[in-house]
């Protein structure tokens, strides 16, 4: 536990000070909602199914940049060797990295949130906790997906190409299941509604944090 | 004995895919509302099942190379992976031929279509991570752990995508209890075209396989003429 919250540690405080993570991650989802809201020409004066959309098109996006970061940044100056040499737990290791990262896609969710409210014209209603249980599930599920494989995509050769194309397909049943629950909050409809998606969202991010849990030490390996 | 026993495999393989064909296109009656096309389902199917056995290969073939660590294991993996992509595409387009004349669309984000299309495009990742990267131990560990991945994902692919819309016909089992084949001669011709198909599906898998093994050996000949080419050099 210690070694976790270290590891936790040591990456907010580099966040804190630097903030490129957050930088970045924040940034690029404005920027995908913006041009979303040229490409789709304001469909249909917007909606909650155009802005759940679209909120989820930007954190995949922001989460396909940034989710990764907490690894890439290990990666230069050889600070993963370290981190490996450490004796610390390779499933510990996952974890705090894990959290590190869906703090990061979390961050960005609430300024995408905020933005896509702004420009596809959406009510805050009062089913916002709805919302934010989708997005912080969903990012969840992203990050825990994203520490995995970003840690094969740092050391495979033309890896940053692949890392795309190996999380979005297994992505595909949260973001599904997150648009679900965000068009519904969104409309105003309570958390009820959507129970079988938010149980999808659960399951799925159940799944991957034990499974990178248990794999993550054969992708770190002996190096 | 490889020899042996894929020439065999392959001669099997072929009279049950000639004996299949015969049964689709001559014996086999014309179901009575889809027409001629529905006869596309008894090539449609058996490529679906040999493309989810692949799938699940890559997994158990995932899973023992990361707890035996063995080269053959990987190889197996690597071999079954090719041929699922083949056949999964095969049913996208078999699928989109049938699905023009009866649905009126080549297309449909219907749960059965989205679900193989997730996992077209998963493992269409995982063969390209073994391709651009090179041949290494490292990738190895690395398409074990995107194919048990991957696999894990496949429940919750169908879970979710069933529950997000659904007009596939439900052939093999409906609710009702009934499976959609009225005439026992098409289940026959299913029966036998799935066995042609297992049949050429184990065969293409040796095929590749035993390919695989020899570049393996090879590689591992290569490294040992080479080192004793150092020593004998050194001494």
């Amino acid at each position: 536990m210690n070694a976790f919250l270290a590891i936790l540690r040591k990456d907010l405080i580099l966040e804190l000070r630097g903030g490129r993570s957050t930088t970045a991650l924040v940034s690029l989802a404005l920027l995908v909602l913006v041009v979303l809201t040229f490409a789709l020409e304001r469909t249909a004066g917007g909606g909650p199914a155009t802005g759940a959309g679209a909120l989820w098109i930007a954190l995949v996006f922001a989460g396909m940049l940034g989710a990764t970061r907490v690894m890439v940044a290990e990666q230069e100056n050889g600070c993963l060797r370290a981190l490996l040499l450490s004796p610390v737990d390779r499933a510990i290791l996952y974890a705090a990295k894990l959290t590190a990262s869906a703090t990061f896609m979390i961050a960005a969710a609430v300024a995408a949130t905020i933005m896509a409210m702004l420009f596809f014209n959406l009510e805050f209603s009062d089913s916002l906790a709805t919302l934010g249980i989708a997005l912080i599930l969903g990012a969840l599920g992203f990050s825990a997906l994203a520490t995995l494989l970003a840690a094969i995509s740092i050391r495979a050769r033309g890896g940053e190409l692949l890392l795309p194309l190996l999380i979005v397909p297994i992505f595909v049943p949260a973001l599904i299941a997150g648009v679900k629950v965000s068009a519904a909050a969104l409309s105003g409809a309570p958390l009820a509604a959507a129970r079988e998606w938010v149980g999808i969202l659960v399951a799925f991010d159940v799944l991957f944090i034990a499974a990178g849990y248990l794999l993550f030490e054969h992708v770190v390996g002996e190096e | 004995m490889n020899r042996r026993l894929y020439g065999a495999l392959g001669l099997s393989a072929l009279t049950a895919m000639l004996v299949a064909l015969y049964m689709v296109f001559v014996w086999v009656p014309t179901e009575a509302d889809q027409g001629i096309v529905q006869r596309i389902f008894y090539f449609h199917v058996p490529c679906a099942w040999v493309a989810f056995a692949s799938f699940g290969l890559v997994a158990i073939a995932g899973i023992f190379y990361l707890w035996m660590g063995t080269q053959i294991w990987d190889d197996l993996g690597y071999a079954a992976v090719e041929i699922g992509m083949l056949f999964c595409t095969l049913v996208l387009i078999t699928g989109s031929l049938w699905a023009k004349p009866i649905w009126g669309t080549w297309w449909t984000w219907d749960s059965r279509l989205t679900t193989t299309f997730v996992l077209w495009l998963m493992y269409g990742g995982y063969l390209m991570l073994r391709t651009i990267a090179d041949d290494t131990e490292q990738i190895a560990r690395f398409a074990a752990v995107i194919g048990i991945v991957a696999a894990l994902d496949v429940p919750v692919v169908i879970v979710s995508v069933r529950l997000w819309r659904t007009i596939h016909p439900a052939v093999l089992v409906t609710r009702q209890g009934g499976h959609g084949l009225e005439d026992p001669r098409m289940v026959v011709t299913l029966l036998v075209s799935l066995a042609a198909f297992t049949l050429l599906f184990a065969w293409l898998l040796l095929l590749r396989f035993s390919e695989l093994r020899m570049r393996t050996r090879l590689a591992t000949l290569a490294r040992d003429i080479a080192l004793a080419r150092f020593r004998a050099g050194a001494a």
